[in-house]
């Protein structure tokens, strides 16, 4: 039996100007797999994201989650679907305490999904070491938790799905190894996940399949193995070791 | 589920212990003693200094709250004050015409906030910009109110009277009981509570903490699954219908109301008000909106042109040496000092 997939994107394009953003990308991700989109800078990955998630419209092509067609959808009503994501800047709301920044959240998430949501989230929390009751500002958490706590808030909407923009960035290795322990148990769960990074140690650590991306296009797509041992990925992107 | 008392204690507002609320029942008490040891004449004064209090938290809900400011807020003030004076001016003989009046100016600013709010919001139009649209539109409500001299300009039997204004406005009533002097001072004191504790019910609900969220990042807001837009919407209705209280109160309190009260002037003012008590807080924004306008009415009565220039100084002190605004930054100050004396009093 097929698997069902959660995002799809159809001869998709954009351009800003004279500089192609997205040049007729066919994407499809299926349920609970763990995706890793990897690139060169301006390769095309966080707009891809942000048509995704309906930030940014796409000049033509079509965007479908869970086979529905989204492509003129507003953002907030994508997030209502299931679609979470964080941003390559870090987002949460930092004059705000931990406990309202996990609060906010609350009231759109998407009930449906609350069992499994409700336990993905709270696994996440005691991984992070984030206490929901926190009164602490926001903007006084060291960074890497400033990231755990954006990535907590997502997951306080039951998501089915979550985008993450370079989660990792700006990490130590042990603060990385801590997210992609936590991503890793979140996927095991059935949440599918799309993470754009550009640190390979952790795409190995946690890719089922890599998306390389490169000029708006759609370079090359399989497993870990098939993206590392392709000749033209490794002259673009990875470098010749 | 939280209670009402959750609500109204919650963290969104400055004032939470039970020696604040002790503090805040005496002062209220305080108030309500006023007209027994006043004269009319002071009553009177103080009532002006609360009816404007709505339009001080319509700001504060609006820009403190939900980081949307606007500049013309005056023109629902207006708004409301005109129709009140038009409807319960025609209705004169029936008694139910000043209750009429007051839906009727109410429903006014709502309707006009609506229209004027959507096209603002839903069109995304950038927040820098909404200020400006906002002084635009109560520049022309004066502009327009102000040609209105002529007989021509008379609705039933209520002219609206230019410049000179509209002259004549029947007291509210309810039945056989008309809120004037003393009474009106009471109900003056209702509306400010009924807002103020409104309002802080609004602010800490989950709608009241999503407002706060699209103040700090509206697009993380709405990539929470929220509908930013018809958030900003109702925030602003809600604000201009609290200006449209201000000035459906104005005009009973004088029994007219002239377009300079659109104007350019009285259009700063609340920002004023809001500024120097400090945006993210109700409660400093209903002591600086009382204690401002106490400060102007006062110089102004004592013939002291400088009434305005004193208060725009006082902006200016507040920008640079208060950015969070004098009352909350002085209150964060008393905080700070009561908890550090705390736990040394601890055995």
């Amino acid at each position: 039996m097929e698997p069902t997939i959660v995002i799809e994107t159809r001869s998709l394009s954009k351009r800003f100007g004279g500089v192609v953003a997205a040049d007729n990308v066919n994407f499809k991700v299926p349920s609970g797999e763990f995706r890793c989109m990897i690139g060169p800078n301006g390769a095309g990955k966080s707009t891809l994201f942000a048509m995704l998630c309906g930030i940014e419209s796409a000049d033509s092509g079509r965007i479908l989650v869970f086979g529905q067609d989204v492509t003129r959808m507003q953002a907030f009503r994508r997030v209502r679907l299931g679609v979470g994501l964080t941003f390559q800047t870090n987002r949460a709301f930092h004059q705000l305490t931990v406990r309202e920044n996990l609060t906010i959240p609350q009231a759109s998430a998407n009930l449906k999904n609350k069992e499994a949501g409700q336990m993905r989230l709270e696994f996440a929390l005691d991984a992070f070491g984030l206490d929901p009751d926190d009164e602490t500002k926001a903007a006084e958490l060291p960074h890497n938790q400033l990231h755990w706590l954006e990535i907590a808030m997502v997951l306080v909407g039951y998501p089915n799905l979550i985008l993450l923009d370079e989660p990792t960035a700006g990490m130590a290795p042990e603060e990385t190894l801590q997210t992609a322990k936590v991503l890793k148990h979140l996927n095991s769960t059935g949440l599918t996940t799309v993470v754009v990074e550009h640190d390979m140690a952790f795409v190995k650590d946690v890719a089922q399949t890599v998306t390389v991306l490169h000029q708006g296009q759609i370079f090359a797509e399989g497993s870990l193995a098939d993206i590392t041992a392709h000749e033209d990925v490794r002259r673009i992107y990875l470098g010749r070791a | 589920m939280r209670t009402i008392v959750d609500l109204i204690s919650g963290g969104a507002d400055i004032g939470r212990t039970r020696v604040f609320w002790i503090g805040f029942g005496v002062i209220v008490l305080l108030f309500l003693l006023y007209p027994t040891q006043a004269s009319a004449f002071r009553v009177s004064n103080v009532s002006f200094y609360l009816l404007n209090i709505p339009l001080g938290l319509g700001m504060a809900l609006l820009w403190g709250y939900c980081g949307v400011l606007s500049f013309g807020h005056v023109a629902y003030f207006g708004i409301a004050g005109y129709i009140y004076g038009i409807i319960a001016g025609n209705m004169s003989e029936n008694t139910l015409g000043p209750l009429a009046g007051v839906a009727g100016g109410l429903l006014a600013s709502a309707i006009v906030a609506g229209i004027f709010g959507y096209f603002v919001f839903y069109a995304r139009v950038q927040k820098w910009i909404i200020p400006i649209l906002t002084l635009v539109l109560t520049l022309l409500l004066e502009t327009f109110l102000g040609q209105t001299a002529g007989y021509q300009w008379r609705i039933g039997s209520v002219l609206l009277g230019g410049y000179n204004g509209m002259t004549g406005i029947p007291w509210f009533r309810l039945g056989g009981f008309v809120f004037e002097g003393y009474s009106f001072f009471y109900l003056c004191v209702v509306v400010v509570l009924a807002c103020y504790f409104g309002l802080r019910m609004l602010v800490n609900s989950n709608f009241g903490q999503v407002i706060v969220a699209i103040r700090e990042d509206e697009l993380r807001t709405e990539l929470l699954g929220y509908d930013i837009r018809a958030r900003q919407w109702v925030v602003f209705v809600i604000s201009a219908m609290l200006a449209g209280l201000s000035g459906l109160l104005y005009v009973q309190w004088g029994n007219y109301i002239t377009p300079s009260q659109v104007g350019l002037l009285q259009a700063v003012l609340p920002v004023i008000w809001t500024a120097v008590g400090g945006t993210t807080s109700l409660l400093a924004v209903v002591i600086s909106a009382f204690a401002l306008n106490w400060v102007t009415f006062t110089l102004s009565s004592q013939g002291n042109q400088y009434a305005m220039v004193i208060i725009g100084a006082l902006l200016v002190v507040t920008m640079l040496f208060f950015p969070r605004g004098i009352i909350v930054m002085v209150a964060e100050w008393l905080g700070r000092l009561i908890a550090r004396r705390a736990p040394s009093s601890q055995p």
